[in-house]
């Protein structure tokens, strides 16, 4: 009967009552797409990070990354690759050489991160060939050609075909120089990385490295996710001497930034539903002090507290969560709609976002893993909002509420 | 068998006791026996509405004890008495106060309800009050398509339904016209009758005055005028002492 009552007693003022509802469904509809639109960004740059700049799993000699010392190659690289690539979790396995060095123009010089990369298999991996957006890439009938980054190139006012030298040093201590000749220039959705990672061809390095046919990188890239923590730990126990890291160790700002947005997008819609409990607060005031003279009846008629309390309680409830069905629908609507065809942002600022690593543009997605925590967020901020009119219904003196 | 339902002892209130005391009620003994049909009267301001809420456990006395059925009530905490009315006390309201968002027949259900009682005995006692007070047809309307004597007759039925061992109307017939508050006296005198309820009401209608069994006088907070239950009158000096004409 109570239930009945509070359910009936939100449509004894109509207009009021789908003002708040309508309030609640714009309120969890604006928090959804926030949700939907930092999932779909946080999505697509893990996805940058793993499909185009660090794969799942990177295998190195233990030392190598401590300071990039070319001498630490991994031995017996080829047979680990050979492995690796009959494991059925992996999509494709790609090795490289790393070293540090200079890239000097007749106008001036820059310091780059070198890899040595073969190509058709980079191309497959880091997926490298759709970055270039100028020039042609490797050519496998030529030689001593470099893919370098839009940033870089304009920094350095290079293009396709121009010269540049790199400087490094060998594994016997030596300096090496060596002259390059644009082949290509690419454009990631990392600003940063472009201006200083430059591509040449594997076989090139490891010569002017003098490493022979050692490498210093395997890049793992798996056909399922979920499979990560598995393959992680099944290559740390069959290569107990390598270091076996997945992209979350490798970049754990990513971890990082992916798991603060998930706070904050929960804060958001903390605040969003706090603004809305105060309307739902004085809708309901306004609602008891309306029936102020029924709610003292039903008191004189024996009616407890806590059944005083349960009508207040349920008819807040029903209120808040008659929105939320249109605000889920609209917000499965609409999210679903750019999930297909993707929201431009670049009106945001194309290079502050790339200079974050983010593509413009975002594919959000709705958050379907945290629905319940949001709906039990509006039943809370029912139950809250419920807590002060409900206080003010049972200050009500029976004798006092009939006088009215 | 104790046949007592009310029994009052020496009560008052007082309103403003610090700055202007006002005796809203001041010094009544009142003893009402089971079955009996008695009608508060007095001029407005007399204090029969104060005295029906303290006899309702709506209100505290000041001063005095009430035992309803043996029981104390001015003893009994907040929600004791309101466990105390649910189960022993009828109200009717001068203005009907009907939930407007239940029907007819919810209405009168509610404290039923309140009180736990199974469905079945629910609508046995439902149709057999509707039918009493000639509203069978009405019983899924809701008050706001019912007239004023309909709805005061939904709310004696509401007051009725649980047994209560008593009955106290405030005004019962003040909103209504003279055919729906006869048509009501009607109903009560007859529930009276057949199920030998005790009613105290509080009015200043001589239709009502005409028909009750017992009038008590109420003027200035002090009962003036008592007529027994066998229709002799006491009438009470201010000094309390009565005699007997």
């Amino acid at each position: 009967m109570i239930f009945i009552m509070a359910w009936r007693n939100i449509w004894r003022n109509k207009m009021r009552s789908i003002v708040i509802m309508l309030s609640v469904s714009i309120g969890l509809f604006a928090g959804i797409a926030v949700l939907a639109l930092y999932k779909g960004m946080m999505r697509s740059r893990v996805r940058t990070v793993i499909d185009a700049e660090i794969s799942h799993i990177q295998i190195h000699q233990k030392e190598f990354k401590k300071d990039y010392d070319p001498a630490y190659t991994l031995q017996a690289g080829d047979s680990i690759q050979a492995i690796i690539r009959r494991m059925k979790q992996v999509k494709f396995v790609a090795r490289r050489s790393i070293t540090q060095g200079m890239l000097n123009t007749p106008t001036g010089s820059a310091g780059v991160q070198i890899n040595g990369i073969e190509p058709d298999i980079e191309y497959q991996t880091s997926q490298l060939r759709e970055k270039i957006i100028k020039g042609e890439g490797f050519h496998s009938d030529k030689k001593n050609e470099i893919l370098i980054g839009k940033k870089l190139a304009d920094k350095m006012k290079l293009k396709t075909a121009s010269k540049l030298v790199l400087t490094f040093t060998d594994t016997a201590g030596n300096i090496v120089s060596a002259a390059f000749r644009v082949a290509g220039i690419y454009q990631s959705q990392n600003a940063p990385l472009d201006e200083v990672v430059v591509y040449v061809e594997l076989r090139t390095l490891s010569a002017l490295l003098l490493v022979g046919n050692s490498f210093h990188e395997i890049a793992i890239l798996l056909k399922d996710d979920d499979d990560l923590l598995f393959v992680q730990r099944e290559l740390e126990q069959r290569f107990p001497g390598y270091l076996v890291e997945s992209w979350k160790q490798i970049s754990p700002e990513t971890e990082l930034l992916v798991k603060t947005v998930d706070e904050y997008s929960y804060i958001i819609i903390i605040i969003i539903l706090f603004a809305l409990a105060f309307g739902i607060v004085n809708t309901m005031l306004m609602a008891i002090l309306e029936r102020t003279r029924e709610i003292g009846m039903m008191v004189a008629l024996g009616t407890t507290k806590s059944k005083v309390f349960l009508l207040v309680l349920f008819e807040t409830i029903l209120l808040t969560i008659a929105g939320t069905p249109l605000g889920l629908l609209a917000a499965l609507v609409v999210t679903g709609y750019y999930h297909k065809h993707g929201l431009d942002l670049s009106g945001m600022g194309k290079d502050m976002m790339a200079s974050f690593g983010f593509n413009t543009i975002v594919y959000p997605s709705f958050p379907i893993e945290k629905l319940l925590a949001i709906m039990l967020l509006v039943a809370g901020t029912a139950i809250v909002a419920s807590l002060l009119p409900a206080l003010k219904a049972l200050r009500l003196e029976a004798v006092k509420a009939l006088r009215r | 068998m104790n046949n007592t339902v009310i029994d009052a002892h020496n009560i008052s209130k007082v309103y403003n006791p610090e700055t202007i005391p006002v005796y809203a009620v001041n010094s009544v003994h009142l003893h009402l026996a089971r079955g009996e049909f008695a009608a508060l009267v007095g001029p407005s301001g007399s204090g029969k509405t104060t005295l029906l809420n303290l006899i309702g456990g709506l209100d505290k006395p000041d001063v005095g004890e009430i035992f309803i059925n043996g029981v104390d009530i001015t003893k009994l905490s907040v929600n004791q008495l309101i466990n105390f009315r649910l189960h022993n006390i009828g109200f009717v309201f001068q203005s009907f106060n009907l939930i407007p968002v239940l029907t007819a027949k919810e209405n009168a259900e509610f404290i039923m309800l309140l009180q736990g009682r199974r469905k079945r005995e629910r609508e046995k006692r439902l149709t057999q009050l509707f039918k009493q007070i000639g509203l069978e047809e009405k019983m899924n309307t809701r008050p706001a398509e019912l007239s004023g004597g309909q709805q005061q007759r939904i709310a004696v039925a509401r007051a009725l339904a649980s047994k209560p061992q008593f009955v106290l109307a405030d005004e019962p017939t003040a909103n209504l016209d003279s055919n729906s508050a006869s048509n009501l006296l009607d109903i009560m005198a007859k529930l009276n009758a057949e199920e030998n309820m005790t009613f105290l009401f509080s009015t200043h209608d001589p239709r009502v005055i005409e028909r009750a069994a017992r009038v008590i006088t109420l003027v200035d907070g002090k009962i003036t005028v008592d007529t027994a239950p066998t229709g002799s009158l006491h009438i009470k000096h201010e000094d309390a002492h009565s005699e007997k004409i």
